[in-house]
């Protein structure tokens, strides 16, 4: 086990959804889970995370507000996010990428294009 | 009064038009026929005239050569008493030749002819023979009384018929001119008034045809040009007013056919529109649960996990999978109520009993409260149990998904009048007044709640179908941001 553990923020309002990505990412990533927007962003300015994991349709704070808030923000601009959505038509895709998305996960993925998907974005930006 | 038809009043004037060049025409042969009628009147008076004067000299050499040879005894005076007394009877026939149509005339010929014929039997006979034997008595008789009386008697018989021949010739001159002077008058005067008819109906024409034609013709150049609106002054006479008419009935119902097309392809873009947003809808709402159901199988099948984790992962793919099925079963059931092959499977069923149990299902994984109010005794109603379970669990889960976590939801149960009446009443975000009559519709999802929350917007219309063909009723109140009440109401007893 590696002194650092990445730190990743889970964000979707399905419980299933988060669970399923933090037993898929398992020991080598500390993973938090928030089931909204707003909470999300909160969590953001409060603690330094390497990574975000983040759903496109919420009650509330859309997955697409909070990319665009974050890439509005200075402390926020620069940490990977990647966009998982059951809603994939191209325009979907493409908004989320414009908003500022590193990557587009569409539902339901594999597990192991979870894994490597993340780990390449967490082993670039240390 | 009628109206004439277009035809009819060209007619009519036509006819008018028609009549009055007739007239003109009738009328100026009248003036031609009556002058040459004249002018042969005039011409045989001419001839009456010479005819007469003729006998005047004959009768004249009559008198004269009977004096001459009663006196003389010259026989030059006898040739020409024999050659006048000659010419006598074909004188007289040739003047009451020319004077047969003319009764009075003719008679006045004839006692003219008798006049001289008893000149000669009863003064020139007697005269020559009375010469023959007696010349000297002779001479005093040729010239007495009688036979100047008879002379006279000739000359006024033929003067008379000079004079009336010549009165006669004087009053059909002027009977003649007077009726050609008639005739250019009549002639002028229709002619003026044909004239004056033709520059009427040309001006009637134009402004009843060829006016409206014209305005109906550049009407129906803007009709092409796609102008639909374009509508032309119903003037016009008889079937030119009903051409306009047409026309403007025509681009009236061009105009409601093209805004019914424009309607239709509107709705049609709409129901294209609806059924893209319905299939990626349908497919968010399957991948959502699918995504939980795939990636936990291949963790199970891929990695190794202590007995409880496996197990909590099965009931979470169990869970998602039974998602998965209830929305295969709401598709199904649209298409039973579309159908109208939706059967219940009636019997009798605590509805207390059934309340707890699915509010019991729905709460336990919930963060959600649950304020659960039930009446003490069993309220027993007469019907599907699995559908009216499916309509209290459809209405939970709807309370739960529509309001935020920790928010409490009261669902109560009552009995009163012979009716059961179910109450869920939620503190979320409430729906919009114009949602409300739309919210039991099949695929109608409030606008606010369709772009964050999912669903297929099938729940209540298949709810409101099981519990109105259980006799029974559904109905909504809300409140923005205070929240929604789902009532339910349904018969009672063990019929």
């Amino acid at each position: 086990m590696s002194p650092h553990r990445p730190k990743i923020l889970v964000v979707d309002d399905e419980p299933p959804l988060r669970e399923l990505v933090v037993v898929t990412l398992g020991d080598a990533f500390v993973c938090d889970e928030v089931d909204n927007g707003d909470e999300a962003l909160a969590r953001l300015s409060a603690d330094h995370y390497d990574l975000v994991m983040l759903d496109v349709m919420m009650p509330g704070t859309s997955g697409t507000d909070v990319l665009r808030q974050m890439r509005a923000d200075d402390g926020l601009r620069d940490v990977p996010v990647i966009v998982m959505s059951a809603w994939q038509s191209p325009q979907d895709v493409a908004s989320a990428l414009e908003a500022g998305a590193d990557r587009f996960l569409a539902k339901p993925f594999r597990i192991d294009e979870l894994g490597s998907m993340v780990r390449g974005l967490v082993s670039r930006s240390a | 009064m009628k109206r004439l038809s277009l035809v009819g009043r060209v007619v009519v004037l036509a006819s008018a038009v028609a009549m009055v060049v007739v007239l003109v025409v009738a009328s100026s042969l009248i003036a031609i026929v009556s002058l040459r009628h004249a002018e042969a009147k005039e011409s045989r008076a001419k001839d009456v005239t010479a005819a007469t004067l003729r006998l005047q000299s004959i009768t004249a050499d009559l008198e004269s050569s009977l004096r001459g040879f009663a006196i003389t005894g010259s026989p030059a005076f006898h040739n020409l008493l024999n050659s006048a007394q000659a010419q006598v009877p074909g004188a007289f026939r040739a003047l009451e030749t020319l004077v047969a149509d003319d009764r009075q005339q003719l008679r006045r010929a004839r006692d003219a002819s008798d006049l001289v014929n008893s000149y000669v039997t009863d003064v020139a006979t007697p005269i020559l023979f009375i010469r023959s034997v007696n010349p000297r008595a002779a001479r005093s008789q040729a010239a007495d009384a009688v036979e100047k009386e008879h002379a006279r008697e000739i000359r006024s018989a033929l003067n008379t018929i000079l004079m009336v021949e010549a009165d006669r010739s004087t009053g059909r001159a002027a009977h003649a001119r007077y009726l050609a002077r008639a005739a250019i008058a009549g002639g002028s005067v229709a002619l003026v008034l044909s004239a004056a008819l033709v520059l009427l109906f040309g001006a009637w024409v134009a402004r009843q045809v060829a006016a409206p034609v014209r305005r109906t013709s550049a009407a129906a150049a803007q009709v092409a040009a796609g102008h639909l609106d374009v509508r032309v002054e119903e003037r016009g006479a008889g079937e030119v007013g009903s051409l306009v008419s047409a026309f403007n009935s025509m681009t009236r119902a061009l105009e409601r056919s093209q805004q019914e097309l424009l309607k239709q392809n509107q709705l049609l873009r709409e129901s294209e529109e609806h059924k893209r947003d319905l299939i990626s809808m349908v497919s968010h709402e399957i991948r959502t649960p699918l995504a939980s159901v795939c990636g936990f199988t291949s963790l199970l099948l891929e990695r190794e996990f202590p007995r409880e984790e496996e197990r909590r992962y099965l009931e979470i793919i169990d869970q998602q999978a039974r998602r998965l099925a209830s929305i295969a079963g709401d598709f199904l059931d649209v298409k039973l109520l579309e159908g109208g092959g939706m059967t219940l499977d009636r019997a009798p069923f605590d509805l207390v009993d059934l309340t707890r149990e699915q509010a019991n299902l729905f709460f336990s994984h919930s963060s959600h409260m649950l304020d659960l109010e039930l009446p003490d005794n069993p309220v027993v109603v007469n019907g599907d149990r699995d559908r009216i379970a499916q309509v209290i669990g459809n209405l939970l889960s709807n309370a739960i998904k529509y309001s935020p976590p920790g928010a409490e939801v009261r669902v109560v149960l009552s009995q009163d009048d012979g009716r059961a009446r179910l109450a869920v009443v939620d503190e979320g975000m409430g729906i919009p007044p114009g949602d409300r009559a739309r919210v039991f519709e099949k695929f109608y999802r409030g606008s606010e709640a369709a772009s964050a929350i999912g669903g297929t917007g099938l729940g209540l219309a298949v709810a409101r179908e099981i519990v109105t063909s259980h006799g029974g009723d559904i109905d909504v109140e809300s409140e923005m941001s205070r929240g929604s009440t789902f009532t339910v109401e349904l018969p009672v007893g063990a019929v």
